[in-house]
């Protein structure tokens, strides 16, 4: 709102008309006395000039005839007017007669040339045409002016009286009928701004307010329609926010509640997944289906097929009794009892009040007051496992998350007796295999101890023989003695290659790091081949880079593999040369054997480090070796850190090569 | 004078086969087939060279050769452990045991000669008779 002062419209108009007429009034009396004071003056002048006039009539003869007294008498009749004031006759330069107004006296006769106040007028008097005499007249204005005042007071008076009755008759019109209907209206429009829209506005003048009055009355009613409809829409919008926020209610709830199944299943899942501890998962499955059942004691049966009756395995929130109780009437497949029905359906059985269940067979569960009952078998491709029941002591149907998630928990029970029996069973397998392992490992010991002793016969009285221990030997049994010695080291060979790979997939193969110089090992397993090498008439040439580091590794592993590869390196070159080659490359030993032999294919590269393979089939048979060799030295190479491979052509022999960290400090792998 | 060699071994043909390569080369052989009898043989005929199995009856061979090192009397006579335990470690078991050197099954009788040789040349320089 805005802060000007209130001014009613009533007394703005009163002001504004009474001070119109007033103006209007005031200009109509002054002018009126301005006028009547003319008059008055006018009267006043002809009043002396009547004066003069009388007595330029009545004095000529009295003064022709010298009678002073008629004179002074006329003069003193003359003041019987008011307004004369003064009065002097003289005849030639004689005064006469002379009369002051006792009022002036003292102020003498100068005092009346002030024609403000006075009229001053002379005239001569004539008898029979000759002056005898003149008198002179003043006439005081007092009485004009008296008659103005009393004219203007007069005047006033009376215009304030009509400005008065203006004043109160416009007061009483304006209030009748402007102030009043605007003051109603004012009110009117007040009590809607307030909100009441209900009280019609009177509009009973038919003038501009009454217009006015009708207009803002229809604006009334459509404010109020409006109202009426914003209200209905405000109310239509509270209900939808009502059942919004139910909504939202809820799904919050159903959410919440989601949740915690999620949770209890997320829990029961974990103790599934993690426990192969029977009982604690079946507890945890128990006492979750009692919760989310809303139930008060949940009971898990095992199946006794014999029998076919149920029997307690584990519970929730049973008293003892109750538990001893059902261990002696116990629930058979195919009774009354819901468990029983549940059973024989193979479906989920509800029993929402035991009370109108004539004669159920189960009394104890009555008498521990259970009234509804929710039983689901364990049942897995037509096994009966068990069963899971819920007990309720108040009447009534389950609510149906509880029912869903029962099922689900009687699946989770199915997985766990399952997964028990797998433990069980896996545990039987592996204490099965740990007995299998300890046996090879021991038969692997045995073997080795018991194959090599009659092959230590052998070849010890073979060389023997052969040294001439016994005497002369005839050449045929030398070349066949030697036969006999060769195919006794191959077999020597394959049980130390079998034995080391057994031991390699035990993880007992155990390499005992050492200092070790890598030419020495060099030198050293070449010179155990080069009779080998003379013998098939090929050369064999070192190329050893100086200053080769002293390493660190299983020296006799290592010497086991460039044994190897150079044997190989041989028996599978037929003329040329075995070149060995070793430097230090990338803080690496890196040695490799070439041959000039036949050469390998690409894709059969990987292939000969793969155990029991070689190339050709019939080059086993022919060249004799397992194919346990390069299996074996590759996981020595690996096993100290390293790596072996091949590079080969068909034609232009093959190169082994392995790259060895110079010192190993820990055994790689097993 | 020839030098005596202790073969302690259970098994025949190993024996024969040290026998006669031994006594091919003029040495005399003592005898014993298990841990007990090599310990007591050792006392009484005092060898210049022991040839150990480790498989024995009775005690084993690292038990004999414990019993025999912890002989002042005997402590210097070398003992070389023969064996077909031939699985890694069971050299140093023998070492540890308080044998001198390792030859593992099957045995080359000519390399084992070269290391018996070896070891009497050793007694022989060290003066004890």
């Amino acid at each position: 709102m805005n802060n000007y002062p209130f001014t009613s419209v009533s007394r703005r108009f009163s002001i504004a008309f009474v001070g119109v007429v007033t103006l209007v009034l005031l200009v109509f009396a002054i002018m009126a006395i301005i006028l009547d004071s003319a008059k008055v003056n006018a009267d006043l002048e002809k009043q002396l000039d009547n004066a003069l006039k009388l007595s330029s009539v009545s004095l000529p003869t009295p003064l022709w005839n010298l009678d002073n007294t008629v004179v002074d008498d006329f003069v003193g009749a003359l003041f019987l007017h008011q307004a004369i004031v003064y009065a002097e006759v003289v005849w030639g330069n004689q005064l006469i007669s002379r009369k002051i107004d006792d009022r002036f006296s003292q102020e003498g006769v100068e005092h009346f040339s002030d024609s403000a106040q006075f009229i001053d007028k002379s005239t001569d008097i004539l008898f029979e045409g000759n002056k005898v005499g003149s008198i002179r007249l003043v006439m005081s204005r007092e009485s004009v002016k008296h008659k103005f005042f009393l004219n203007l007071i007069r005047v006033l008076s009376l215009t304030a009286l009509i400005i008065f009755s203006i004043s109160i008759t416009s007061l009483f019109i304006t209030r009748k009928y402007i102030a009043g209907p605007l003051s109603r209206l004012q009110e009117s429009a007040s009590s809607i701004a307030h909100g009441n829209l209900d009280t019609p506005i009177d509009k009973a003048s038919n003038d501009e307010i009454g217009q006015l009055a009708m207009h803002l009355d229809e604006m009334r009613e459509s404010i109020k329609n409006l109202f009426v409809e914003v209200n209905k829409s405000k109310e239509k919008i509270e209900e939808y926010s009502r059942t919004l926020e139910q909504k939202v209610d809820d799904r919050t709830q159903e959410l919440a509640q989601s949740v915690e199944e999620l949770k209890a299943l997320g829990e029961v899942s974990q103790v599934v997944g993690s426990s192969l501890d029977l009982d604690k998962v079946l507890g945890s499955i128990v006492r979750h289906a009692v919760m989310f059942s809303e139930a008060d004691c949940g009971i898990m049966f095992r199946y006794d097929e014999e029998e076919q009756v149920f029997i307690s395995r584990m519970d929730y929130g049973a008293s003892r009794e109750f538990v001893e109780a059902l261990r002696k009437t116990r629930p058979q497949k195919g009774d009354q009892s819901a468990m029983g029905q549940a059973a024989l359906t193979g479906e989920l059985v509800q029993i929402a009040d035991l009370h109108k269940v004539p004669d159920y067979p189960l009394k104890c569960v009555i008498d521990e007051g259970f009234r509804a009952l929710l039983a689901v078998p364990l049942l897995r491709e037509d096994k009966l496992f068990g069963g899971l029941v819920v007990q309720r002591r108040q009447a009534g149907m389950f609510p149906e998350r509880g029912v869903n998630l029962l099922q689900t928990f009687a699946a989770q029970s199915l997985i766990a007796i399952r997964n028990a029996g797998l433990f069980k069973e896996i545990e039987e397998k592996g204490r099965q295999l740990a007995r299998a392992d300890k046996h090879k490992s021991e038969f692997l010991a045995n073997m080795s101890h018991e194959l090599r002793t009659p092959l230590n016969a052998i070849l010890g009285y073979t060389e023997l023989i052969l040294d001439r221990i016994y005497g002369e030997v005839p050449e045929q049994i030398d070349d066949v003695l030697k036969r006999l010695e060769k195919n006794g080291r191959h077999l020597l060979s394959l049980i130390n290659d079998v034995l080391d790979l057994s031991k390699i997939e035990a993880g007992r193969f155990k390499l005992s790091l050492n200092d070790y110089s890598m030419v020495e090992l060099i030198q050293t397993v070449s010179a155990s081949v080069e009779a080998l090498v003379a013998e098939k008439k090929l050369t064999m040439k070192l190329i050893l880079a100086e200053d080769l580091p002293i390493g660190k590794g299983d020296d006799q592993r290592l010497a086991q593999v460039l044994l190897n590869l150079l044997g190989n390196a041989i028996k599978f070159t037929e003329e040329g040369e075995i070149l060995v080659e070793a430097e230090v490359t990338n803080q690496s030993f890196q040695v490799s054997v070439s041959d000039t032999g036949a050469g390998i294919s690409e894709e059969d590269l990987t292939i000969v480090f793969k155990e029991f393979q070689q190339v050709d089939g019939s080059s086993t048979k022919t060249k004799g070796g397992t194919g346990l060799g390069l299996s074996i030295s590759k996981k020595i190479i690996e096993m100290h850190g390293g790596r072996i491979w091949l590079t080969s052509e068909i034609g232009n022999g093959s190169t082994f090569t392995f790259s060895l960290p110079i010192r190993v400090e820990q055994q790689r792998g097993g | 004078m020839s030098r005596s060699i202790l073969v302690i071994e259970d098994q025949e043909d190993n024996r024969r086969i040290l026998r006669d390569l031994l006594t091919s080369r003029g040495y005399n052989i003592i005898e014993a087939t298990d841990g007990l009898a090599g310990v007591e043989s050792a006392g009484v005929h005092r060898p210049d060279l022991i040839l150990m199995d480790i498989q024995l009856p009775g005690i084993d061979g690292y038990e004999a050769t414990r019993r025999i090192k912890a002989d002042p009397d005997l402590n210097d006579i070398p003992i070389i452990a023969v064996t077909s335990y031939a699985l890694s470690g069971d050299d140093q078991k023998a070492f540890t045991a308080g044998c001198d050197d390792y030859v593992a099954k099957p045995f080359s009788p000519r390399k084992l000669l070269v290391k018996i040789e070896h070891y009497l040349a050793q007694r022989k320089t060290g003066g004890n008779g």
